[in-house]
């Protein structure tokens, strides 16, 4: 059997299971969508999000890309996150990234000639190094340093959430969002908080919009 | 409603009852294994990309965006295709859809100047809208306008799959991936194909990339 036909398979197994523990699931998830959280993690396979955290159908609005990045010229990640904001009115922004990332890994490498767009991509995880040199040369082995390069590249994506004008504005008009900064271990299945950051945080001056944006 | 702290309970739980199942179930997966599927998938809470396929961690690398689009220009997805295609070197691609998907909804109506970034990102659906407009407004209600503009743009998103460098390229080197348009049923959990796409099958000349420069 093809890999593609097993998931064909494994899903009729999966609905029919579904109706007879709960004959309305269907039904219920026919209802329009009101998830109170929007999750921006890694594409990686091994961390798939609603899993990780027994969330049911409906809990969970959820974008996934390479190394969990908010890039401000990505209208892919933008456009999701101002759906889950303005039109779904989630209450938390999750960012979960996740130890022994690929993506991570790669960017302190040399680059690969083969892979032009994933450098491009990756490019951005390079500038969080140059950020941080100092505290991610102080370990001394590479997959420390790696890990260390995770934990802050969470930590940046969720301030670099702050910098957008979707965040700002319903900061200001609605509140909302608080925004959380994870990190997953796949050696133990575990989640650890790295950052939060609730409405009102303080954000660097040159990154504010100014009060002409909420009209 | 499900609290943030809830999540990160659900995660502990989830962690430990795996490790009582199967004590080695996470160091297998700390080790990087290859994936066969990459699953481009909507954003919407309710399509669990993992779940509705009974897949465990390891099985699909995903990205979800809003509407499970293909846009040529967008980096964000085609670095996670390059990489998928490239490195991971998956055998299958995915696109699924589903009906009531809400950015169809949304495409099928006027924009809402307030969502600058949304209303660019589902502007291609639009443009399906377009291409089809014979189809679609032959239709006699709105509902099975929107299920039908739902299978149309995931039969376009696996065209313009087959229109990248990165699928003509690896299927003129080796062969694969296979590419599935597929469409999931909030109704009733199923998901049914409705368009496939494979080394053999024919190209657009307008699309066709040159692939004898090796470039």
């Amino acid at each position: 059997m093809k890999p593609f036909e097993r998931l064909l398979l494994e899903n009729k197994a999966w609905a029919e299971e579904k109706h007879l523990q709960e004959p309305e699931f269907f039904e219920r998830m026919s209802q329009d969508q009101k998830p109170d959280f929007l999750w921006i993690g890694c594409a990686d396979s091994r961390v798939p999000a609603e899993i990780i955290v027994n969330a049911q159908p409906g809990e969970i609005f959820v974008h996934r890309n390479i190394a969990n990045q908010v890039i401000t010229t990505d209208f892919n990640s933008l456009s999701v996150l101002q759906y889950a904001v303005d039109v779904l009115k989630v209450d938390h922004v999750i960012v979960c990234g996740h130890y022994n990332c690929g993506g991570v890994k790669a960017a302190l490498n040399k680059q690969n000639a083969n892979l032009v767009l994933v450098n491009k991509w990756l490019m951005h995880l390079k500038d969080i190094y140059r950020l941080h040199q100092k505290d991610i040369e102080g370990f001394h082995t590479d997959k420390d340093k790696a890990n260390r390069l995770v934990e802050l590249n969470v930590i940046e994506q969720v301030r670099k959430l702050t910098h957008t004008s979707i965040i700002q504005q319903a900061w200001r008009e609605e509140n909302r969002p608080v925004l959380h900064g994870w990190v997953y271990a796949l050696e133990d299945g575990k989640i650890k908080q790295l950052i939060m950051l609730p409405p009102d945080s303080p954000i660097e001056s040159i990154y504010q919009y100014t009060d002409a944006l909420t009209s | 409603m499900k609290t943030i702290e809830r999540l990160l309970l659900e995660n502990k739980a989830w962690a430990q009852e795996h490790l009582a199942v199967d004590p080695g179930f996470l160091s297998k997966l700390a080790i990087e294994r290859t994936c066969e599927i990459f699953w481009i998938g909507c954003s919407d809470s309710r399509v669990h990309a993992d779940e509705i396929t009974n897949s465990e961690p390891g099985r699909i690398f995903v990205h979800r965006n809003i509407a499970n689009s293909v846009i040529s220009t967008d980096i964000n997805l085609l670095s996670a295709l390059e990489y998928a295609v490239d490195e991971l070197r998956v055998r299958h691609i995915v696109v699924c859809g589903h009906y009531e998907c809400g950015g169809v909804r949304a495409a099928l109506r006027k924009a809402h100047p307030g969502q600058s970034l949304l209303n660019k990102w589902l502007k291609h659906i639009k443009d399906t809208y377009r291409l089809h407009r014979a189809e679609l407004d032959a239709l006699a209600t709105d509902r099975e306008r929107q299920h039908r503009l739902v299978e149309l743009n995931v039969i376009e998103q696996i065209h313009n799959l087959s229109q990248t460098s990165t699928i003509q390229r690896a299927w003129a080197g080796r062969q694969g991936p296979e590419l599935h348009g597929w469409v999931y049923g909030l109704e009733d959990g199923i998901i049914r194909e409705i368009a496939h796409l494979d080394a053999e099958s024919p190209l657009d000349p307008l699309y066709e990339f040159d692939l004898g420069g090796g470039l």
